[in-house]
């Protein structure tokens, strides 16, 4: 009590849990949105257009 | 961008395949680990928010690279608009959508420390509500962008429109300083204790260079799509697109009147080839 917060430690956790998991599924979301492009044909073998 | 590119030209934009947002990811990743360990096992305890005070490690790093992300966007719609060129409206698009995902996150992690810090999950302050505002504007960007076929009416038209929502970004930051907020005020060296200050840091560059590893990547996804929407069809399919018209006008068309007279024969595909 008086102001001070005891525990909490699951909020802390969830927390972190979270952004672990929203962050990994981002970015395998987001590597598999491109390996899918790539494998559509559209993709150059290196620079598009030399530039 | 090439010397070609002026106001209003638009280019098919360049991909790039190397390997170096991978390496941004993988150094974000071993630094928001790193940071969070040290936040999580050897910060100490703060004096009256205890252990939840440790979200703000992830919180505020979130919050930052959120900021940032939609920051870059908006500097790409107007590069977008006023230089032209799909490089740019596939950059706008890639920080678009992971400011969103990072906004998205941030709104999370924030409720999860605001209940038992505030005892609500949620409160219609300044700094969360200007926050909400900023995330469902780019979500609703990003989910409009979908709905326009022409790539050229649509890279303007989202660059426009980023250009209105990202007003926002700066309110979200001078919300708290502005008005009387229940949220704390930003979060600097200058707020926060000198014990805090480490794992904010390691924490702050692992999630700056997940952020940009992300959004390199992404814009690869943005400028391959945007290159296959610009490139002609195949031969076969546009000898097919063609064949009804051709049958009734006659054989005096002629081979002249193929592919050039296409629904592929848009301007910046005959530039992007």
């Amino acid at each position: 009590m008086g102001g001070v917060i005891v525990g909490g430690w699951e909020f802390v956790w969830a927390a972190y849990g979270v952004s672990l998991v929203v962050l990994l599924l981002y970015s395998v979301s987001v590597h598999t949105r491109y390996k899918a492009e790539m494998d559509r044909g559209s993709a150059p073998g290196d620079k598009a257009d030399g530039r | 961008m090439t010397d070609k590119a002026g106001p209003g030209a638009f280019d098919a934009p360049t991909v790039r395949t190397g390997l170096l947002p991978y390496a941004w990811l993988g150094l974000g990743a071993a630094l928001l680990l790193w940071g969070s360990w040290w936040g999580l096992f050897r910060a100490p305890r703060e004096t009256y928010m205890g252990d939840v005070q440790r979200i703000m490690y992830v919180h505020v790093p979130t919050a930052w690279n959120a900021l940032l992300a939609l920051t870059f966007a908006f500097v790409c719609a107007l590069l977008s608009l006023f230089r032209g060129g799909f490089q740019w409206d596939a950059r706008l698009e890639a920080a678009m959508e992971v400011g969103v995902a990072l906004s998205a996150l941030l709104c999370m992690q924030g409720s999860l420390w605001a209940k038992p810090t505030w005892g609500v999950w949620w409160d219609w302050d300044p700094r969360l509500t200007t926050t909400a505002v900023m995330l469902f504007a780019f979500a609703g960007i990003l989910a409009l962008r979908r709905f326009v076929d022409d790539p050229v009416r649509r890279a303007t038209w989202s660059a426009a429109a980023a250009i209105v929502a990202s007003v926002n970004v700066p309110l979200v930051y001078f919300s708290v300083r502005w008005w009387n907020s229940l949220h704390q005020l930003q979060s600097t060296p200058q707020t926060v204790s000198s014990a805090f200050h480490w794992p904010l840091r390691i924490n702050a560059f692992g999630m700056l260079f997940l952020m940009t590893g992300l959004i390199g990547l992404r814009t690869r996804v943005a400028a391959l799509r945007i290159r296959s929407e610009l490139a002609p069809p195949p031969p076969e399919v546009a000898a097919a697109a063609l064949a009804p018209a051709s049958a009734s006008v006659g054989a005096s068309a002629g081979p002249s009147a193929g592919p050039s007279a296409g629904p592929s024969a848009r301007p910046s595909v005959r530039e992007a080839r």
